[in-house]
């Protein structure tokens, strides 16, 4: 009887604090392959490293690839491995080369929308979920304007950054921070919006 | 203490672990009129320069005794006692740090407070000391929130 081979390639791509497991399918003409994906923090790894434990939505999976964001819950390595199964045969773990550390993921500028209710400078960011919040800086474009900085923890609701004059034009620009891991992501492009009208001193 | 040695303790999501175990966990201890973690208010006369000591001792007690004592087969529920577990692992790196610049000085207060919980901790059987531990966990993280306002998420 032919043995099952272990899934192959097995790495994480982590952006924005959400991290996927994925490996190269295993492929057994005419049959449905399941895998089991389990994990082992560093504490399992130090003081229990028998123990492995089962993810919350790959034991078992169909797809080679597993979200694993909802078991890599602390800033540590965490080990984690992979077989596959087709009836009552069951392949070798395969493990991954390099324990995987959430503070290496991936943080992205984040998605803005920046708009104008009346004279207020309004800006919604996307919810990128509860470990973020948002640096939003914006200024007035106009040579030596100062740059506000406002942090905002709220997630997917527009947020006032002030009032603006008639004619003046305004700039923001945002980035994340994450805490749990103590990190922030690069600043987004700026992007400007114009209020119609006379220009008149700043009273932001 | 804690203020000198202010660490980024993200405790939210421990407290949101242990919620979700926290009746399962407590409905197996055998002895529901002792306490490991609360005899004599123990923790709440810490005063504050003797907080990182306290929380660097009570960490270890977890993490060397409690962790390991603890066997657990429901899937749903092992998962929430190494999200905690390795949460803490990460605290005591960020403590140790603290420790390098010699901001977390042991006095006696917090060596015989750590003392007491110890010695009501091997008064049980050692399964039974770590699921009564276990249920106590909202007790020490409760003080941790307190003693680090200026940090928790």
């Amino acid at each position: 009887v032919a043995i099952l081979p272990a899934p192959q390639n097995l790495s994480v791509q982590s952006t924005n604090m959400k991290h996927l497991l994925m490996w190269s399918p295993v492929i057994v003409p005419g049959e449905i392959i399941y895998y089991f994906v389990e994990y082992q923090g560093e504490y399992e790894s130090l003081y229990m490293s028998h123990i492995w434990i089962p993810s919350s939505w790959c034991s078992p999976t169909e797809g080679p690839e597993c979200d694993i964001t909802d078991d890599v819950t602390a800033t540590v390595p965490y080990n984690l491995r992979v077989r596959a199964t087709v009836g009552a045969q069951t392949s070798a773990w395969s493990t991954l080369q390099h324990p995987f550390n959430r503070n290496s993921t991936v943080l992205t500028p984040p998605v803005m929308e920046v708009t104008k209710d009346g004279f207020h400078l309004v800006i919604k960011l996307e919810d990128l979920g509860p470990q973020f919040e948002f640096l939003v800086a914006y200024w007035r474009r106009e040579p030596g304007a100062k740059e506000h900085v406002k942090v905002v923890k709220s997630r997917g609701i527009p947020v006032h950054l002030g009032t603006m004059e008639p004619g003046a034009a305004y700039c923001v620009k945002v980035r994340t921070f994450v805490k749990a891991i103590g990190r922030h992501s690069p600043f987004s492009q700026a992007e400007c919006v114009k209020v119609q009208g006379e220009t008149l001193p700043l009273t932001l | 203490g804690l203020r000198r040695c202010l660490i980024s303790m993200d405790i939210h999501h421990i407290e949101e672990a242990f919620q979700e175990i926290k009746k399962t966990i407590q409905a197996k201890d055998p002895f529901q009129n002792v306490t490991i973690l609360s005899t004599s208010e123990t923790l709440h006369r810490i005063k504050p320069l003797d907080v990182c000591c306290m929380t660097k001792n009570l960490l270890a007690f977890y993490v060397d005794k409690v962790f390991k004592d603890h066997q657990e087969l429901n899937p749903q529920i092992l998962r929430k006692i190494s999200s905690i577990a390795n949460s803490f692992l990460y605290m005591q790196k960020a403590l140790r740090q603290c420790q390098e610049q010699r901001q977390c000085h042991c006095r006696d207060e917090a060596t015989n407070a750590t003392r007491i919980i110890h010695s009501n901790y091997d008064q049980l059987e050692a399964r039974s000391a770590a699921i009564k531990s276990l249920g106590e966990l909202d007790v020490f993280l409760a003080w941790i929130d307190r003693n680090h306002q200026g940090t928790s998420a």
